[in-house]
């Protein structure tokens, strides 16, 4: 064998040791965004049709609304993040997967834990923290998960042979330490061995931060930074540049998330503002990064991951804005409590987060499985699906935010009225959900049928290699 | 996509620094944020909620002067001493001490003569709202300093449908001073004797 | 930079610096916080709730309440009132004094007692103020009260501070307001009979509510001998099929026992008033009860 195909079977044998790994984590993650994104519907609905479930106990929307949005987070977000970082380590490294059982185990055990979350969230057994509703069982097995595939990824580092860093090593990694820290510091101090009155409070916004705005960050850019020189065929944009955007969203972002009228001390709201003025520093550079790796490329992208990649930053960065803004204590007078801030997180984890994930998805799950995607024209369709949704959603919910926002500031504009002012944005953006729903089932479509290929081609190998005649081979006599 | 294995070449471009702007950028928010942290955060006192900007104007608001702090006190100092016999109506106990709401004795004018009975003690015969009762009252308000003694004399004079002009410190001292040394005051006899 | 050891101690850092502020910090502060007094007075605060209402908070928790309802309200500022309650005995000095102050206010009269001089000042105008009618001889009160649109909306008194929590697990404040504040809900619907409509069909009591029913707080079943003390009034379309009544379950008396027992309505040193302020405007008050057919 030449050179070429020496490197062209190294290439596939990284790729392929990642595959199961790959299933495992994709497979769950695409049927959990399907029924997070269900449940979003479900849960919208009871805004159009308050009686609808009014006898299910299950169903009623104080638990359908938490248990969709850790769906989309705990269920989708974060595993098929993790399998395109375990990809992006292996591609880094050029090495195969280290002790690829861990990441198959940990998917098992956090799909596991996903279930019975969401399970005892509609039960009632949810532990009433914002953004951290599984009960102490399932955070376990998230936490164990979570541990075993970054022991993986770890291990995968370690087998580099090139041993300078990637801007997307130092993304990447902080992220695999960030998670288990701050989960289990959450957990812990709420759960396990609560903390007395408003600290709950503090230490369930410190967590939501640290996960939606630090943690999604570090990964999304983490990724976009891989694909994005490769899609556009050039250099990442400012190395420096880069790192210096890396440290200062650590430094500063892990601050934010006191909301400004917070019945808290006046230091902890005045840090978070603070945080939040100071995290448009690297906001800005991660932008101009972007911008200026992928402006004037020639690579055309035609609704394909690259597409994705881009819409997924630049709505990286209007969430981002979004999120200082709601920090600025004049705004955050008028839009705190209002549908405003589930906008700004919807675009984030649904607008940067899923975009991104899925773009790198499609991107690499043809390499990893050795075969082409089994309908590559729905990847364009879902593009425009999730572009739709996605500006329906966001869009109505932050309008009604702002308009019912300024109504309850006029203390002559009695509650029901400025809610009813609401109520024409839910028909949008119930529009808006099942457009990402349809856009969620052609990804899920895809998985599957891909998992079912790959399966029924190892089932014919198998019974190929049973049923092969037996060679004859001549005896010297 | 490339997949170039063999030779790595620089991943990304290295610019000798991080951008000028990006920096200056970051010293000026650095800069207005510690001002914003100065005015707004209390200074990580326990007690500074907003929209107080700092401890001292958290003690400035509190209501401390004021006639209706006065009375609360007032109100104290009556529970914690009067209360017992009085009542806490002001009505009075069979047996033991004459009501106050109502009272001619404490509905008067002047008050020279109410804020004696506390400072020397009352025993013997007196009238009350055409009752006669015939208790012994200790000299109560001898234990107690003037702010407190004046202070529950107003409320008295200001509860339970009494409408009577308050007491001053200044006055209960004069009082005092004038007093010293006095005996209990010895029935309605005596006690019509003072001037009001 | 060939080594990982930058990125592990650049996590260190950060997640380190921001895991001691806010989470020790915040325990430090707040999770070591004991009763407090009221103010001026010798009652502590928070009184704990009873076993019913802790029982209902777990309801509360359980069903979600907190994904339509915060429990905490916000205060923007904080105005003082000067009213004059005394002329003492030089009322002529007292009227100089005034003309300085409220130039606005007219003619004054010792009849016209009390009367409001200033509204809507700040603490340093008034005391600067009262320490000139006092030296003038005369006597003024100082009110202040909380402002905020929150307040003006008649959902509290005060802002929420962190010792109306203390009791709580889990603290349930909330962070969108498809609902209104419940933080004072014990105080403005004191009624238990209204609650538990509310609950059961939120349209009865309030017109267009989007709350959605909670049937399943109750019971529908057929009447008995006679009817239970327990059954809700309810009419119209609300009304259950004749022959039947809606009770409800110990989960929807618990629930409406935590909902009576939330109230924040004392004046605390963090948050310091003496009286209301201008009347709050009634906002999505219930329909009146019905009058049980």
């Amino acid at each position: 064998m030449n050179a070429n195909e020496q490197k062209l079977c190294a290439v596939s044998e990284m790729d392929a040791s990642c595959r199961v790994p790959l299933l495992a984590l994709f497979g769950g993650a695409a049927l959990w965004l399907v029924a997070g994104l269900a449940l979003s519907v479900l849960a919208s609905l009871t805004f159009h049709k308050p009686d609808l479930f009014a006898d299910c106990a299950c169903l009623t929307y104080g638990r359908l609304q938490p248990a969709a949005n850790d769906l989309i987070l705990y269920g989708f977000c974060i595993p098929a993040a993790l399998g395109v970082v375990l990809w992006v380590f292996v591609r880094l490294s050029q090495a195969p997967l280290c002790l690829p059982l861990l990441p198959v185990v940990g998917a098992n055990l956090w799909h596991l834990g996903v279930i019975g979350g969401t399970i005892a969230i509609l039960a009632g057994e949810s532990t009433g923290f914002t953004w951290l509703e599984y009960p102490r069982i399932a955070s376990v097995l998230l936490l164990a998960a979570f541990v075993l595939v970054a022991l993986s990824i770890f291990g995968t580092f370690g087998w580099r042979h090139h041993r300078e860093l990637h801007v997307s090593h130092w993304f990447l990694l902080a992220a695999m330490l960030w998670f288990p820290w701050i989960y289990a510091a959450a957990n812990f101090f709420l759960v396990i061995c609560p903390v007395r009155g408003a600290a709950q409070a503090v230490i369930d916004w410190w967590y939501t931060n640290n996960l939606l705005f630090v943690w999604l960050a570090l990964v999304g850019v983490g990724i976009a930074f891989y694909f994005l020189p490769k899609f556009a065929g050039r250099m990442l944009y400012n190395h420096y540049l880069a790192l210096f955007a890396f440290w200062t969203l650590i430094i500063f972002g892990t601050w934010c998330g006191i909301p400004q009228g917070a019945p808290v001390p006046a230091w902890l709201p005045a840090l978070s503002t603070v945080a939040a003025a100071l995290v448009i520093v690297p906001i800005v550079a991660i932008a101009k990064i972007t911008l200026k790796t992928v402006r004037g490329s020639h690579a055309q992208c035609k609704g394909g991951p690259f597409c994705y990649l881009k819409f997924g930053t630049a709505a990286f960065v209007l969430s981002s804005a979004l999120y200082i803004v709601q920090a600025c204590p004049h705004f955050s007078r008028t839009v705190e409590f209002t549908w405003f801030g589930p906008a700004q997180t919807q675009l984030q984890l649904l607008g940067f987060f899923a975009v991104v994930v899925l773009g790198a998805a499609y991107e690499l799950l043809p390499r990893v499985m050795g075969f082409e995607l089994p309908y590559p024209k729905v990847v364009r369709f879902q593009h425009w699906c999730f572009i739709a949704g996605l500006a329906l959603l966001v869009g109505s919910l932050a309008a009604a935010g702002v308009v019912q926002g300024m109504k309850l500031a006029d203390p002559k504009i009695g509650f029901e009225q400025a809610s009813a002012a609401t109520l024409v944005a839910f028909r949008v953006s119930t529009t808006g959900l099942l457009f990402l729903l349809a856009g969620s089932l052609l990804f899920a479509a895809n998985i599957l049928v891909m998992t079912a290929r790959w399966k029924f081609g190892l089932l014919k190998t198998c019974l190929a290699a049973a049923t092969a005649p037996l060679e004859i081979k001549e005896v010297r006599s | 996509m490339n997949h170039d294995i063999s030779n790595p070449k620089p991943h990304a471009t290295a610019h000798p620094m991080v951008p000028i702007w990006v920096i200056s950028l970051t010293v000026t928010l650095i800069f207005l944020a510690g001002v914003y942290f100065d005015h707004h955060s209390g200074w990580f006192d326990a007690r500074v909620y907003g929209p107080y900007a700092n401890a001292e104007q958290v003690q400035m608001y509190q209501p401390l002067a004021g006639a209706e702090a006065e009375r609360l006190h007032g109100k104290q100092v009556y529970d914690a001493v009067c209360g017992t016999c009085h009542g806490a109506d002001g009505m009075g106990m069979a047996g033991k001490a004459p009501p106050l709401a109502g009272s001619e004795w404490v509905l008067t004018k002047g008050f020279k003569r109410l804020t004696e009975i506390p400072l020397a003690g009352l025993n013997g015969p007196v009238t009350v709202k055409g009752q006669s009762w015939n208790a012994s009252m200790a000299a109560m308000g001898a234990g107690l300093n003037d702010k407190d003694l004046a202070a529950v004399l107003t409320y008295i004079r200001s509860s339970w449908g009494n409408k009577a002009e308050p007491v001053e410190a200044d006055d209960v001292k004069a009082i005092r001073a004038e007093l010293a040394g006095h005996a209990m005051i010895n029935g309605e006899t005596e006690l019509k004797t003072i001037p009001e | 930079m060939k080594s990982s050891l930058p990125i592990f101690l650049a996590v260190f850092v950060a997640l380190g610096a921001s895991f001691g502020g806010f989470v020790f910090g915040s325990i430090s502060q707040l999770g070591t916080a004991k009763q407090t007094l009221v103010l001026n007075s010798t009652e502590t605060y928070p009184v704990q709730r009873t076993g019913n209402a802790t029982l209902g908070l777990q309801v509360y928790r359980a069903n979600g309440c907190a994904a339509c309802h915060t429990e905490q309200v916000r205060q923007e500022g904080a105005a003082c009132e000067l009213v004059l309650m005394g002329a003492g005995k030089k009322p002529d000095a007292v009227a100089e004094v005034l003309k300085e102050i409220a130039p606005a206010g007219g003619e004054f009269s010792a009849n016209d007692l009390p009367k409001t001089l200033l509204r809507g000042v700040t603490k340093e105008t008034a005391d600067v103020a009262a320490d000139k009618i006092s030296t003038a001889g005369g006597k003024a009160e100082i009110h202040i009260s909380a402002v905020g649109s929150d307040i003006s909306r008649g959902w509290g008194i005060r802002r929420s501070v962190a010792a109306d929590y203390l009791w709580d697990y889990p603290v349930q404040l909330g962070n969108l307001r498809a609902g209104p504040d419940l933080a004072n809900v014990g105080v403005r619907l004191a009624d238990a009979g209204i609650q538990l409509r509310h609950l059961y069909a939120p349209r009865s009591t309030v017109e267009k509510s989007a709350m959605p029913p909670f049937h399943f707080l109750f019971e529908t079943r057929k009447i008995g001998a006679t009817p239970s003390p327990d059954a809700l009034p309810l009419t119209g379309t609300f009304a259950p099929p004749a022959g039947y009544e809606v009770v409800p379950t110990e989960d929807a008396k618990n629930l409406v026992a935590y909902l009576l027992s939330l109230r924040a309505d004392v004046p605390l040193y963090e948050a310091p008033f003496t009286t209301a302020g201008p009347a709050a405007t009634p906002t999505n008050a219930p329909v009146a009860a019905a009058e049980p057919k």
